[in-house]
């Protein structure tokens, strides 16, 4: 297929009635997840992963990104107006938005939140048309040996930016890496950790841990703590955001999109590192720098740019290369999977179709982003009024139905609750859910390339460098361990600082 | 931050389930082919290189919080549950258990609903009226999803069976 066939083909899905309103349901979808405190847009996306299955596979994938566009944008609704970010990616948000809520220009805040937020979203969009493309011709020379350094490199980056602590990053990574090993051995065909069980022959279902690990320990925290969803809301106020002061902003929402692009395309990374990066950017180049953090609408902007900048990008490796950029594209890959899909630069050869349908329809979101987004801002006070004594059962019964749904399997609702159980105490032993779950997800794949290049090569371990791509990416990997060893040192030796101060602050309050 | 006892605890804990994967369960569940062409190929070789990554992930993780200043008492997370919350998480917990063990006998609405209810008296009993009606409305409406939109077959259990 040629480009503009491609093109027409995907205009030609698009065009469907269907199509624009299941993208219009998952942004609303989205934007109320995001807006209720408690629920964040991966849980959103993970629970209406289920909810696809009876749908076509365009409809499905246009539902599930308009939930992850939409909760993106929705996590800056509470984070302005209750100080309580609704996704990671709106902390940035809180500096500027609360203490403009304070001032009772929330109204302007939020208004600016969603214009930076669709700008920033239709340039990512933008990206992933001109990148994705691109890269997957790119990588479909590549083999086994160049997918594991590939896989591998991925790996070194997401068990290093995920968490507090690298080590604990690593070992989540490799617990994942373990249960995905659970199941029939795909070169002998022999049972690997089964325990006799014909269920775990097939391996433990994708969807199952993900809903397990995501959703569950937030029932199981809030059944802990019933009382700490309560929160106070600020009023819109009347301020209106003009012309002049969006201006203003514009130049820091530009640099916070070419922030957000450069860091959803790598993975691993995510989006509230390019938020704050894109804040911080902000204030340094800003004429209002003193205002920063007392309520300054730049900020908002800035910090929203940054976030949903990411949005687009994020979907580059996952489409051109198959590998997610981040937890809510890994559950994406999941309805990829659902539908015989298999996200990699073939399925730019085979289904040329849909890769161009959802390039339009992530096109057509950002639209549909700005009017359900500036009515869900006005709504906002009903959708954060819903008892969070209703959501968390019904979260539960919604994850029940939902993982019984995907093969008719109560062991799969078995595996889900069980994997809960593990997500709560990493939870509480401060280890990261999202190395976790990519290396689960990416296991299989790393554990596939390395064997088939073990079969190609007769066991030589040189056929892991046995070209430039190969070379670049143990370089690559080389450096983000370098880069993360680095900063892990650094972080320590400052929490060392910051104890050592807190043990003099508490022996001066003795004396 | 938790506390230089818990962190060494969680390295220790590390330690200890890397050796139990490398020492008892892969030598006890992975099944080997006779003769396996190359040893990068047997099906225990992927496991044991996780399990040993994990296993030197789990000293490094002791041997930091051995060695390093413990944190100090006012930035460690008191990590100490309180008999409420031990009996709401152990009220959660048989929930969850009698959920999954009794859905193929009395089927998934009923005992979603129950669940549901059960779950809302549980953190207070705000709301219970609309609790109740969400309790028993959500579930069918759940059924009706997946049953006649998806084609999902529900179990109904073996007492009182839905349309």
């Amino acid at each position: 297929m040629t480009f503009l066939e491609s093109l027409s083909a995907g205009f030609v899905l698009v065009a469907q009635w269907q199509s624009l309103f299941f993208l219009a349901l998952g942004v609303l979808i989205g934007v109320i997840a995001g807006a209720i405190p408690g629920m964040s847009a991966t849980m959103a996306v993970a629970l209406t992963l289920p909810f696809t299955f009876a749908l076509q596979p365009i409809f499905g994938i246009l539902l599930l990104l308009g939930v992850y566009k939409g909760g993106i944008f929705g996590g800056s609704i509470p984070a302005i107006l209750i100080k309580t970010p609704g996704t990671p990616a709106s902390s940035a948000t809180v500096l500027d938005g609360y203490p403009l809520a304070e001032q009772g220009r929330a109204g302007e805040a939020l208004s600016m939140a969603l214009y930076a937020s669709c700008l920033a979203d239709f340039i990512s969009n933008i990206a992933l048309i001109i990148f994705a493309a691109w890269l997957a011709s790119f990588a479909l020379n590549f083999g086994p040996p160049e997918m594991f350094t590939l896989i591998f490199f991925s790996l070194t980056i997401i068990a290093g930016v995920s968490g507090d602590s690298l080590l604990k990053g690593i070992v989540a990574a490799t617990l994942g890496l373990l249960l995905s090993t659970i199941g029939l051995d795909f070169i002998g065909g022999t049972e690997r950790f089964t325990f006799g069980s014909v269920d775990m022959r097939g391996g433990l279902n994708f969807i199952a841990v993900l809903i397990g690990l995501f959703a569950i320990p937030e029932i199981i925290s809030y059944i802990r703590h019933p009382g700490s969803r309560d929160h106070r809301v600020r009023t819109l106020g009347h301020s209106k955001l003009s012309w002049f002061d969006f201006k203003r902003c514009l130049k820091s929402i530009l640099r916070g999109s070419a922030i957000g692009v450069f860091m959803g395309a790598i993975p691993g990374i995510g989006a509230a590192p390019s938020a704050f990066l894109s804040y911080s950017e902000a204030r340094r180049a800003s004429p209002n720098r003193k205002n920063f953090g007392k309520g300054e609408l730049e900020g908002v902007a800035a910090a929203e740019a940054g976030n949903n900048g990411v949005a687009g990008a994020t979907l580059i490796p996952l489409l051109s290369l198959g590998i997610p950029g981040d937890v809510i594209t890994a559950i994406i890959i999941g309805a990829f999977m659902v539908h015989d899909l298999t996200p990699g630069p073939l399925l730019f050869q085979n289904n040329a179709d849909i890769v161009y349908a959802l390039f339009i329809g992530l096109i057509a979101s950002s639209v549909l982003l700005l009017i359900i987004g500036s009515v869900a801002i006005r709504a906002f006070r009903y959708i954060s009024d819903v008892p969070a004594n209703l959501l968390f059962p019904g979260v539960l019964i919604l994850c029940i139905f939902g993982v019984f749904a995907i093969n008719n399997s109560i062991f799969d609702v078995a595996v889900m609750l069980v994997m809960g159980v593990v997500g709560y105490v990493m939870l509480l032993l401060r280890f990261p859910a999202a190395p976790f779950l990519i290396a689960f997800i990416l296991g299989p794949m790393l554990e596939n390339s390395f064997r088939q290049s073990m079969l190609m090569s007769r066991g030589e371990l040189t056929i892991f460098f046995r070209g430039p791509i190969t070379i670049l990416f143990w370089c690559l990997a080389a450096a983000s361990v370098a880069l993360i060893i680095r900063s892990t040192v650094r972080e320590a030796r400052s929490k060392r600082q910051s104890a050592k101060a807190a043990k003099r602050a508490t022996s001066d309050g003795l004396e | 931050m938790l506390s230089r006892r818990f962190e060494i605890m969680i390295g220790l804990s590390v330690i200890a389930m890397s050796a139990l994967t490398l020492f008892w369960l892969i030598p006890s569940y992975v099944a080997l082919p006779q003769r396996p062409p190359l040893r990068a190929l047997a099906p225990s070789f992927w496991p044991k290189i996780v399990s040993w990554t994990m296993f030197l992930c789990g000293v490094a993780m002791t041997l930091r919080a051995a060695m390093t200043d413990p944190p100090p008492d006012a930035i460690v997370d008191d990590q100490s549950l309180s008999s409420k919350e031990l009996l709401r998480l152990a009220g959660l917990a048989l929930i969850l258990a009698v959920v999954y063990f009794t859905l193929p006998i009395f089927g998934m609405v009923w005992v979603c609903m129950v669940a549901f209810i059960l779950m809302v008296m549980m953190t207070g009993r705000k709301y219970l009226l609309v609790g109740i009606v969400v309790g028993v409305m959500l579930p069918l409406a759940l059924y009706f999803f997946f049953s006649k939109v998806a084609g999902v077959a529900i179990p109904q259990g073996q007492f009182v069976r839905l349309p």
